[in-house]
């Protein structure tokens, strides 16, 4: 059985001691439970986590995996796995799941899980839609939450209407944002597993009965053609179509900001009519995010329009050209009505009597699959971020932080300590601590991060297991027991020149690497270069027209890497493991989406 | 005897249906099946089975025949031979009937006026009738001789086909079986040799796992003989039946082919040039028509189809794609057998989660 370093051997970059202050205790690897902790596989999600984690944002590492957990094993008690664990390590987050062995607990499990799961697939539909609605309301209250001036003396209702003190709203709100954010996770959990494992036994089903069907065509034939994703980009070609109509389309030239376009926009009334159209295409599509939403940084086209903007200035002029912008949805659907006929056709009455079913659900639980991303990873996440950006102007303005980005270097029981103290001096007239503290937690972490920015983690950690149980791991992740095996390898005799990972998206090209590792880097990737980053997220949307092909770290068959590869036609090989600490920046590599080898070249 | 078709002994492949297997053998027929649906197959004419039987008793083979066989030890390698030796003499220097002779004579002037050369190239093949059947195969009824020109030279190769029956290994398995049912039915293919400059084999499913999705082509430089006896590591691909997409590609070291023989009539080996051993023979264009001609072909017969297929040398595509042979795969496996069964989609979900149905479930 391969191995991989222990989590305890792992050493501190230089530099960086003291890194663990950012992290809640028990998401590091501690002596005390370490006979525990060793004898597993824990492995980095870079697919999630790419880049070391601030101390705020681990909100959105502790509240999914309670989520997850809270559903995977207790409410729905699915009977082969329980939760997932994670641990943190110089600031990259590493998981692992718990499988559940016992075969008696097993049995036990499911029972429960039959009548629950089994309730969840009969009524999909109705309780989705229920879901969708109480995902809005969530995205709105969420917005709506007060965030109190703290003013000089308290406005007259306060007094005369028994209403809440400014300092217990103040409380109230920031509690009530964390409050937010769980019942986001909760429903975000709610449907996933389900939806994955529906598709999973399809995709396996397939795979039995047509040992060589490619990935892509299993998942061409369950994507949805009309889903909610395509939304917003679909509401950009009607306003590019409005704005030629309107004869505004002038407006929209190359190098100007979005400001400087609604500028002249405002000058004319068939301006301001496209401005009003706008305004109603904003809310909810300009909720579309720009990363994938599990850093604070990333924020909706509403915080940085320039996306949408520059979209709108590359349809105005296509369709100036005479192109059609259109996605070719009769075409997309035409295929995906041939692949399904065809490959029907090849099976026996039995098989193809159980391929339909299984399609069937695949396709009523994948628009939750592809829409949960909107409502809570986009427009929840960029909703929510905002409201802590208040929080963090507020500290500011009262000296606790430089700056209220600042607000993110703070663990969120920290920034509780710090709003109470604010809501404590604010109503003593005290002399607080708050500015002779936080400044300087915040300076020191920032630097912190910077410099574990630098440190390339190994894919694994641990102990090999058994089997890979959990569903949702293999696909998500592609963590499977083979590439486990070929990262064991890697890490044993250096892999020689050539790795591999999974089959993303068929095809094979040679061209020069460009390696990324961060969102700020994207700007040097340069037409003709193969990507090879750790994974990718909408936000890396715009490079996909330059790029040859996509190699990543880490990432399954329906990964954000090789959905958008397969949708641009480029060769794509995923979950690697290590092609962003083998391959360096200008060798040249040929990349095999078809078989998913990449072979570097002049290595 | 009255029936003049009876004394017919020849006709061209595009006449054949499967109706007339039992009178011209698989390979005929099917050829003749491949013509009739479009699919493109050099011309040629078939020989009916009826010719070698009147050949056998004009020329008192078939006495000779048993008798050998009714002396012959199977065992006895020596034995076997010496009596190999004397019937396939005697086959190939006997004459053919009258009408036969005559039969070819016209049938390869009809190919040579297609072909507009005087001589053209031939494949010549035996036809068994159950072809396909285990007892075929060991009977020795699978002779091919390639790149054979002039009338004198086709009676020449149909004498050497017929005279495959009573090969050593032919006449021992016969002994064995105690011959039973006389004489095998042997019907003989004659065709137009492409002059492949590319060719090869194709599966219209995966051969190992029995996936009806794919296409496995297997090619190298030459002629398909070279592919056929596994005398080179061809290039290999295995190709998505439903798109067209190549799922699988492994290019082999080529180094030897099959060409004609420019001093007179047959093939000869020759040695492929280093720099070509290792280079793709097939172009994109090439693969898509196979796929396209498998499904056609798959569909036409219904089952799994082994094709042999050549590209012509000095033609453009699509003209230069030919199909040379096809018969039914009959060793893949079916694949339905392995697949989990289940009572309802739910059933195989929640199997995925690692529910373990009561009974007669998911195993």
């Amino acid at each position: 059985m391969a191995e991989f370093a222990s989590p305890f051997s792992i050493e501190t970059p230089e530099g960086c001691e003291g890194w663990e202050e950012m992290y809640p205790p028990w998401a590091l690897f501690d002596e005390r439970r370490r006979e525990h902790d060793e004898n597993r596989l824990w492995f980095w999600n870079s697919m999630h986590f790419p880049v070391p984690m601030p101390a705020f944002d681990m909100v959105e590492v502790d509240t999914p995996y309670y989520a997850l957990g809270g559903w995977q094993n207790r409410a729905f008690a699915v009977p082969a796995a329980a939760g997932v664990d994670y641990r943190v390590v110089n600031g990259y987050v590493y998981i692992s799941s718990n499988p559940v062995t016992d075969p008696e607990k097993m049995a036990e499990r499911a029972r429960f899980f039959q009548q629950r799961a089994g309730y969840y697939f009969e009524n999909w539909d109705e309780l989705y839609g229920r879901w969708r609605e109480r995902m809005e309301a969530l995205n709105r209250e969420v917005s709506e939450i007060p965030v109190p001036e703290l003013p000089e003396y308290e406005p007259d209702a306060v007094v005369f209407e028994g209403g809440e003190p400014s300092w217990a709203t103040l409380l109230a709100s920031y509690r009530r944002a964390l409050d937010c954010i769980e019942r986001m996770w909760q429903y975000h959990f709610e449907f996933l597993l389900l939806g994955y494992g529906a598709y999973l036994t399809f995709s396996e089903f397939c795979k039995q009965a047509l040992p060589d069907i490619p990935d892509q065509h299993i998942s061409q034939m369950v994507a949805g053609i009309d889903v909610v994703l395509f939304r917003p980009d679909a509401e950009l070609r009607r306003l590019a179509r409005l704005a030629i109509d309107l004869g505004v389309a002038d407006a929209f030239r190359e190098g100007r900001s979005p400001d400087e376009i609604e500028a002249e926009l405002g000058r004319s009334d068939a301006g301001r009519r496209w401005l009003e159209e706008l305004e109603k295409v904003k809310d909810p599509w300009f909720n579309m995010g720009t990363g994938d939403g599990l850093y604070h940084y990333y924020g909706s086209w509403h915080d940085d329009p320039s996306i949408p903007y520059s979209s709108l200035i590359g349809h105005i002029a296509a369709l100036q050209a005479g192109e059609d912008i259109e996605r070719p949805t009769r075409e997309l659907a035409e295929r995906r009505d041939r692949l399904v006929r065809e490959y029907e056709a090849l099976l026996d009455e039995e098989a193809r009597r159980t391929f339909r079913e299984l399609l069937g659900l695949s396709r009523k639980v994948f628009p939750y699959v592809e829409e949960h991303k909107f409502y809570c990873d986009y427009w929840f996440q960029s909703r929510f971020f905002n409201k802590i950006r208040e929080f963090g102007a507020l500290l500011a303005r009262h000296g606790f932080l430089e700056d209220g980005e600042d607000i993110f270097q703070l663990s969120r029981y920290e920034v509780m300590q710090a709003l109470e103290e604010l809501a404590l001096t604010w109503s003593t007239g005290g002399e607080a601590l708050g500015p002779h503290h936080w400044p300087q937690v915040a300076r020191r972490r920032k630097e912190l991060l910077k410099r574990l920015e630098g440190w390339t983690p190994p894919p694994a950690l641990g102990r090999m297991p058994e089997a890979v149980v959990d569903p949702a791991i293999a696909m998500l992740w592609g963590v499977t027991p083979q590439q486990l095996q070929q990262w064991a390898r890697a890490q044993r005799d250096g892999g020689g020149n050539e790795l591999s990972g999974a089959a993303a998206s068929p095809g094979e090209v040679e061209g020069p690497a460009r390696v990324v590792r961060s969102l700020d880097e994207i700007s040097e990737v340069r037409a003709g270069d193969i990507l090879v980053c750790t994974s990718t997220s909408p936000a890396w949307a715009p490079i996909f027209s330059k790029i040859k092909a996509t190699v990543t770290d880490i990432g399954g068959i329906m990964s954000h890497a090789a959905i958008v590869s397969r949708e641009y036609g480029l060769p794509a090989v995923v979950g690697t493991g290590t092609a962003t600490s083998r391959i360096k920046t200008g060798q040249r590599l040929r990349v095999d989406g078809t078989s998913g080898r990449v072979v570097i070249l002049d290595g | 005897m009255a029936n003049p078709a009876a004394t017919r002994h020849t006709v061209r492949l595009e006449e054949l249906g499967r109706a007339a297997e039992p009178r011209f053998g698989g390979k005929s027929t099917n050829l003749g099946e491949l013509l009739a649906s479009g699919i493109p197959v050099p011309p040629g004419f078939a020989i009916a089975t009826g010719a070698f039987r009147r050949f056998l008793e004009e020329n008192g083979i078939r006495e000779r025949v048993g008798r050998s066989l009714r002396s012959a030890d199977p065992d006895d390698v020596g034995g076997l031979r010496r009596i190999s030796g004397e019937l396939s003499g005697a086959v190939c220097s006997a004459s053919l009937p009258e009408g036969l002779a005559r039969e070819i004579i016209h049938r390869y002037r009809e190919l040579a006026e297609l072909a507009g050369e005087e001589n053209p190239p031939v494949a010549v093949r035996s036809s068994a009738v159950g072809e396909d059947s285990e007892q075929a195969t060991f009977a020795g009824q699978q002779k091919t001789y390639l790149w054979v020109r002039g009338a004198e030279g086709v009676c020449e190769a149909v004498r050497k086909c017929w005279a495959s029956l009573y090969s050593p290994e032919a006449l021992s398995y016969r002994a064995r079986m105690a011959a039973a049912g006389g004489e095998p039915a042997m019907g003989v293919a004659v065709q137009m040799m492409v002059d492949a400059e590319v060719a090869g084999v194709m599966f219209t499913c995966n051969p190992l796992s029995g996936d009806p999705s794919t296409v496995a082509v297997n090619a190298s430089w030459g002629l398909g003989e070279a592919v056929v006896a596994g005398e080179v590591t061809p290039d290999e691909y295995r190709l998505s039946k439903v798109t067209g997409e190549v799922l699988h590609r492994s290019i082999g070291r080529k180094h030897l082919e099959y060409r004609p023989d420019p001093s007179s009539a047959g093939v000869r080996v020759v040695e492929v040039e280093q720099a070509r051993q290792g280079v793709p023979c097939l172009e994109e264009e090439h693969l898509q028509a196979l796929v396209e001609i498998a499904r056609r072909v798959e569909r036409h017969f219904g089952t799994h189809q082994d094709i042999e297929w050549a590209i012509a040398r000095g033609r453009e595509m699509p003209g230069s794609l030919f199909i040379v042979q096809s018969r039914p795969v009959t060793t893949a496996r079916r694949r339905s057998e392995g697949l989990p069964k289940a009572r309802s989609a739910i059933e195989l979900v929640m199997g995925t989660f690692g529910v373990v149905p009561d009974n007669g479930g998911r195993s």
